[in-house]
């Protein structure tokens, strides 16, 4: 039986991608960029009340995508993950609003 | 590939403990997990047993009430955790879906083999507190606070204990997922997968995105426990109906991590043993995408009671509804499969059929429950100890057996004695319906669950069960023992294709080399149930 890294199918992409250095640090940069905002909002935006938790919470959301297009090759990859990941995020919202709607109707 | 060396069985290949304990070997693994499973659930099969001999008459006949809450929360806990969610994928899983998809190991071996090690970590764990802090958890296998922040029961291990063997299911889940979008041999698309990996693959995305809610909730009440911290314990600003959410939120879809596998060992089951394509391939296939999506928003019917708002009970109800949709496609379809097929009653096809006859009583006494009215009468009473036991035990533990009957030819290349397996069997299934079916005439009278004690018109119901689960154990026992020795003793030369089945399996040896084929699988054209144009599969 042949190694399984040589099997071939519809989804599986054999072909390597070497991001170029430019981009390895742009995205770096974001990263670092998006930390400090977040700790900026933290300290300074506690006035904002329940505002700083969504902020918290959507900056977070940005780096996740950065990390996961960027870092973890997703823009190199199929559409069905970039779905995929999408699904995950469309349930944690679900999940969230539903169990909100129940507390606020309680 | 067609060297004498490429021939030799994965029994064969190494030998000693170490070379079982340490095996990337996604067979081996498979077998580790079998037999650490099985010791756990005689352990939990135990615990149900003194439970139901405590049950047999009113008032106490061998423990104290407090020992019995303990006794349930453990069979509970080691039942749910350490059984039936891991059972069919760690198992049969591990074992059979690289094989069924063509390929020679899951995409991380060495991370299939981490979760094995987590697992066993885990198990220690929640089996630990038989012996360590103030005895086991007495809060019952959903840990609801706050009573589990306030009892002194070691929860915090036993909670850990489900946080850690959350990670092995993570693992499994994730390892599966690879797996079948990139190790499928070539030729072999989505559409021709057979439905036991399509199975696989709905319940691995549950284990993946479903099981982690879980783990930071019972971190949750290990930080109330031991930091004070109000989360769910009113008296410190918590909100108990919070956590019910929050568990639920993960445990309901843990009900089809432990249902969806099952339902792809009995659409394997079904075909082989009627010869004949299955019914609705496409339908079957969806359907399991179906439960695992409409599953994760119908957490809500478990709360019922809990005095949660008035519409989401509402909702929560009418969700409940959709996923019986699916669910009753995928049984019309098996159902229609066995219509006008060359039906060979076998053991395996046995355990199918009582899978379909059991899994309808728990599928329609959980429609009961779900709808919301008839609920308020039967929540927390002996009528949902039945229906769980039905969906879980007469549904996917009947299926677990059926494919350890089924599949059992090919792991060890020999064959049990067919004849004790029926009687076996036949045993089994009038102990589990004994056992189960006086629960769900005693909760209709209103007998409430995890009492230690009962009233004197609850006698009968309860004899009649703690009867049942004697001759149940009986059978277990006989059917145990009837593997056990065929593993030893049974007849050698069982062949590549005992049952005439056409998936991949069938065409390799038994038991299958060390990767898995000895020649290159040949993927069927019309499907991985074409029956009408059958491989020739030459010894």
């Amino acid at each position: 039986m042949e190694n399984h890294k040589n099997h071939h199918n519809d989804d599986q992409h054999e072909t390597h991608h070497i991001a170029s250095y430019k981009e390895h640090f742009s995205t770096l940069a974001a990263l670092l960029l998006l930390t400090f905002v977040t700790v900026v909002v933290s300290v300074f935006g506690a006035n904002l009340a329940t505002l700083s938790v969504a902020t918290a919470l959507l900056i977070a959301t940005i780096k996740v995508i950065v990390v996961a297009y960027y870092f973890m090759h997703l823009k190199y990859e199929k559409k069905i993950y970039s779905w995929l990941i999408l699904l995950v995020v469309v349930l944690f919202v679900a999940f969230t609003v539903i169990t909100a709607i129940e507390y606020l109707n309680r | 590939m067609a060297t004498a060396t490429a021939n030799i069985n994965f029994f064969q290949a190494r030998k000693g403990l170490f070379s079982w304990i340490f095996s990337v070997d996604h067979k081996r693994i498979g077998l580790l997990y079998l037999y650490s499973l099985m010791t756990f659930f005689l352990v939990g099969v135990t615990l149900g047993l003194l439970m139901r001999y405590e049950l047999l008459n009113p008032g106490k006949d061998l423990v104290e009430a407090q020992t019995y809450n303990q006794i349930f929360t453990l069979h509970g806990v080691i039942m749910i955790f350490l059984f039936i969610i891991p059972s069919i994928p760690a198992v049969f899983g591990n074992f059979f879906l690289p094989i069924m998809l063509g390929t020679d190991d899951v995409s991380f071996p060495r991370l299939n083999l981490l979760s094995w090690w987590i697992y066993i970590i885990g198990a220690i764990m929640a089996l630990s507190t038989l012996v360590f802090g103030d005895g086991p958890a007495d809060t019952g296998w959903t840990f609801y606070a706050p009573y589990s922040v306030n009892t002194t029961t070691n929860v915090s291990m036993s909670v850990l204990a489900a946080f850690v063997l959350g990670f092995s299911s993570i693992l499994t889940g994730l390892n599966f997922i690879v797996t079948i979008h990139r190790l499928r041999t070539p030729g072999m698309t989505f559409l021709k997968m057979p439905l036991f990996a399509w199975s696989l693959y709905a319940t691995s995305w549950i284990q993946l995105l479903a099981t982690p809610i879980i783990g930071i909730t019972l971190l949750m009440i290990v930080a109330e426990r031991a930091l004070g911290v109000g989360l769910f314990d009113p008296s410190i600003g918590g909100d108990p109906i919070l956590y019910q959410h929050l568990f639920w939120i993960y445990s309901h879809p843990a009900v089809y991590i432990m249902a969806l596998p099952a339902f792809g060992v009995i659409s394997e089951l079904l075909p082989t043993f009627s010869q004949r394509t299955i019914f609705g391939y496409k339908a079957i296939a969806f359907s399991s995408l179906a439960i695992a999506f409409v599953g994760y928003f119908i957490w809500g019917h478990h709360m019922f009671t809990s005095g949660m708002s008035g519409t989401a009970r509402i909702i929560f109800s009418i969700l409940t509804f959709f996923v019986a949709i699916p669910t009753a496609i995928k049984v019309f379809n098996w159902v229609a499969t066995l219509y006008k097929g060359s039906i060979n009653v076998q053991p395996p096809l046995l355990y199918a059929l009582a899978f379909i006859f059991q899994f309808m009583i728990g599928g329609f006494t959980g429609l009961i429950l779900g709808a919301l009215a008839t609920d308020i009468h039967l929540h927390d009473t002996y009528f949902v100890v039945g229906h769980f036991h039905y969906v879980m035990f007469g549904g996917t533990g009947f299926a677990f057996f059926g494919a350890l009957h089924y599949w059992y030819p090919k792991i060890w290349g020999r064959m049990y004695n067919v004849k004790v397996a029926n009687i076996a069997f036949t045993i089994f299934f009038i102990g589990f319906n004994m056992l189960y079916f006086p629960m769900l005439i005693a909760g209709l009278m209103g007998m409430p669950r995890r009492y230690y004690d009962y009233l004197p018109e609850f006698h009968l119901p309860n004899m009649i069960s703690t009867y049942g689960s004697w001759v149940l154990a009986v059978g277990l026992l006989l059917m145990l023992g009837n593997l056990i020795a065929g593993f030893y003793k049974g007849k050698r030369g069982v062949g590549r294709n005992p049952w005439g089945g056409i998936t991949l399996e069938w065409q390799t040896l038994s038991p299958p080399p060390v990767q898995n084929f000895d020649r290159m699988p040949e993927i069927p054209k019309n499907g991985p149930y074409d029956y009408e144009n059958k491989p020739i599969i030459k010894e």
